[in-house]
């Protein structure tokens, strides 16, 4: 009877880990005796069963009494993406900083003091930072996760709003969402430390400079922008991880999320002054094409068109997402 | 009236929730299932709810008063529990405690019945 597994399921993933299996095993024995005294009293098994999971309790009740009404500041149900999530923001961060020192170093032996100092500096601010944000985040997400429809709308509990088993074609494996986090974690750090080096990288005779892409000028402005856009997405990956599978509350919230990103996106490529207004004239100020050679033309139609073409990109991108994450819950 | 019922409802589960603890441990000095439990206590007339047992049995067992064992070879898979050395001795000291609340009790109720009785 697959209504038992989902009652077990709800009961035992509000559960520690190294219990689950025990108490589970317990449970289905207590459901099955109490089916077996019931046996023959003229109501349907599935009647029966409606009824000794109705006296039992709601799967949140019974988990709460197993766990001794203990408060957490993220439960067992979190922990687990939470310790996931920790560590990729923690060494991402660790790595990139490590990363932008050596390439600094590198590039300017020199000054490698003053490198030294700056990376020092940011290991002691970032690391606090970055595990009290991402703590605070999955806090929240312990305080509000909880608060169901049923809560506001009616007060009893009925083993029809049982979760469904998770079902393996709407599952999200892992190891997406963590990816889709190191990649945005270290766009982040990219951005917020260092967009000095987004751009065409120069080298004639050892790495002579960098023709920015962006308007150096107004990026102090953008960056916030840039490291909320990112946020989002890492928060987007950080709530698939944490729910696991395709559901409509996950599709709604992906597409929200997704409305904002475009938003925001949108705002930022049409501002005039976002990108480097002197790109064309900085190339051939450092001799990567001639002006005037087909080269040239190539690369200033290209630049031209950038703008258009990141927007059709991104929109795509983001409209086949939400189609997607949609698709995905009707396998359901 | 309802109102009372309420008040007492409450009054109730607290109560209840103190004693019930006695009941369970008065009943482990052979080994049990939860179910098996339960149906024992109906039958004395102490109703407890499976929901409620369960997780008192996991507790009693993690302060050490319970030991318990898994009984495969049954037609189903059962946990059964038996008190523990510790338990024992908790339980008689339980058990002498509640004997000195109920003669303290009944003679506190008795003596606000006299005093009720002297003001009339």
């Amino acid at each position: 009877m697959e209504m038992i597994d989902r009652y077990i399921y709800a009961v035992t993933k509000k559960l520690p880990q190294n219990q689950r299996q025990d108490i589970a095993d317990e449970i289905r024995g207590l459901i099955e005796d109490m089916l077996d005294e019931r046996i023959g009293n003229g109501k349907t098994q599935e009647k029966n069963l409606e009824d000794i999971l109705l006296e039992i309790g709601s799967p949140r009740e019974l988990a709460d009494k197993y766990r001794d009404k203990k408060k957490y500041l993220i439960g067992p149900e979190l922990y687990d993406s939470y310790m996931i999530v920790l560590k990729i923001v923690l060494i991402t961060l660790g790595a990139s900083i490590g990363i932008k020192f050596i390439v600094e170093t590198v590039l300017d032996p020199l000054s490698i003091l003053d490198y030294f100092i700056d990376m020092i500096i940011s290991l002691v601010t970032g690391f606090p930072m970055a595990l009290g944000w991402t703590t605070f985040g999955f806090a929240l997400g312990e305080m509000f996760g909880d608060i169901r429809e049923q809560d506001i709308l009616k007060q009893t509990w009925h083993p029809s709003d049982l979760p469904e088993l998770p079902n393996k074609k709407s599952q999200i494996k892992r190891c997406e969402p963590i990816g889709g986090i190191i990649f945005y974690a270290i766009a982040l750090v990219f951005f917020a430390f260092s967009s000095d080096f987004f751009g065409v990288w120069v080298f004639q005779d050892g790495f002579t400079g960098v023709v920015p892409f962006l308007n150096e000028q107004t990026y102090g402005m953008y960056r916030l922008v840039i490291i909320l856009l990112l946020g989002i997405s890492i928060l987007k990956e950080c709530i698939k991880l944490v729910i696991g599978k395709w559901t409509v509350k996950l599709a709604v919230i992906s597409t929200i999320l997704n409305a904002i990103s475009l938003t925001i996106i949108l705002f930022l490529i049409n501002q005039a002054d976002f990108w480097n207004p002197t790109f064309m004239q900085d190339l051939v100020a450092s001799d990567i094409v001639a002006f005037g050679s087909d080269a040239y033309d190539v690369v200033s139609k290209v630049w031209d068109q950038v703008t258009l073409w990141l927007v059709i990109i991104l929109v795509i991108g983001l409209i086949w997402e939400t189609i997607d994450a949609f698709l995905k819950t009707r396998k359901n | 009236m309802t109102d009372a019922h309420e008040h007492l409802e409450k009054l109730m589960l607290e109560l209840r929730r103190g004693t019930i603890t006695i009941a369970v441990l008065s009943q482990l000095f052979t080994p049990q299932y939860g179910y098996s439990l339960v149906e024992m206590l109906e039958e004395k007339g102490i109703t407890i709810e499976p929901g409620t047992l369960y997780p008192l049995l996991r507790r009693l067992e993690k302060q050490g008063l319970l030991a318990s064992k898994w009984d495969t070879e049954a037609s189903r898979p059962r946990k059964y529990y038996l008190l523990s050395q510790t338990g024992k001795e908790v339980y008689g000291l339980l058990v002498e405690e509640w004997r000195r609340i109920v003669t303290s009790l009944n003679d506190v109720i008795e003596t606000k019945g006299v005093e009720e009785h002297g003001n009339d």
